[in-house]
């Protein structure tokens, strides 16, 4: 069987919606089979931890943050998942690893695995993350 | 196909994505024809504009029969038949 295209995500946004925009780029690499590394870096890690991925008020929008309220409401209304169910969704179809960078975890006090969402794989140091890219057919930075 | 002969169509599987935008509809997609067996045909019901050329750019990729797209009134149904 020929081997799968390989998708590397360096996420390093912790906004609500470029975490979205992620999530939507992630579903459509799920619909193609392709296996993905997704490194959660800096500000995203804060993200990822536990207390706050499903808080949207912990998140703010990296553009257009005066329409914070409007943005919000079409989403609800399109019915857009929220940004971590995309995540999980795409891990139930394809083979996405999530990996946290060690360094921003402890940044926003996550030392430990279980700090993060349960959709967290493990957490690396950031050679894993080269190696990945290096490997990927394609690489993005968000 | 023609347009009528899609209508007529008899298909194994419909999957209703009318109440998600994209990728809502990819991925139901996706995950429907995981249950389908080869040569089996399926429509997917979408109102989401990007769809009707995104599923059928995915069948054709993934090996997939695309059959054609039918206009319904606010919506259309995408055939497909499976690999």
């Amino acid at each position: 069987m020929e081997e799968n295209k390989k998708m590397c995500l360096a996420l390093f946004s912790g906004s609500l919606d470029k975490l979205t925009a992620a999530g939507v780029i992630l579903s459509g690499a799920a619909a193609d089979d392709m296996d993905v590394d997704i490194y959660v870096l800096l500000q995203a890690a804060r993200a990822f931890k536990k207390e706050i991925a499903t808080n949207r008020d912990e998140l703010k929008l990296a553009e257009n943050s005066h329409l914070r309220k409007e943005f919000l409401s079409s989403l609800d209304k399109l019915n857009v998942k929220e940004w971590h169910e995309f995540f999980k969704e795409a891990k139930e179809v394809t083979n996405v690893k999530i990996h946290i960078c060690g360094l921003a975890g402890k940044i926003w006090g996550g030392e430990k695995l279980e700090d993060f969402i349960d959709l967290a794989d493990d957490i690396v140091g950031i050679s894993e993350y080269i190696t990945a890219a290096e490997e990927a057919d394609i690489h993005l930075f968000i | 196909m023609t347009t009528e002969e899609l209508k007529t169509l008899v298909v194994n599987k419909s999957v209703d994505a009318r109440g998600t935008a994209c990728p809502g509809p990819l991925l139901a997609a996706k995950k429907a024809i995981a249950e389908l067996a080869s040569g089996e045909i399926m429509e997917i019901l979408s109102a989401d504009e990007g769809t009707k050329k995104d599923i059928p750019k995915w069948a054709n990729k993934k090996g997939h029969e695309y059959l054609g797209t039918v206009e319904e009134s606010g919506f259309f149904k995408i055939f497909m038949k499976k690999k």
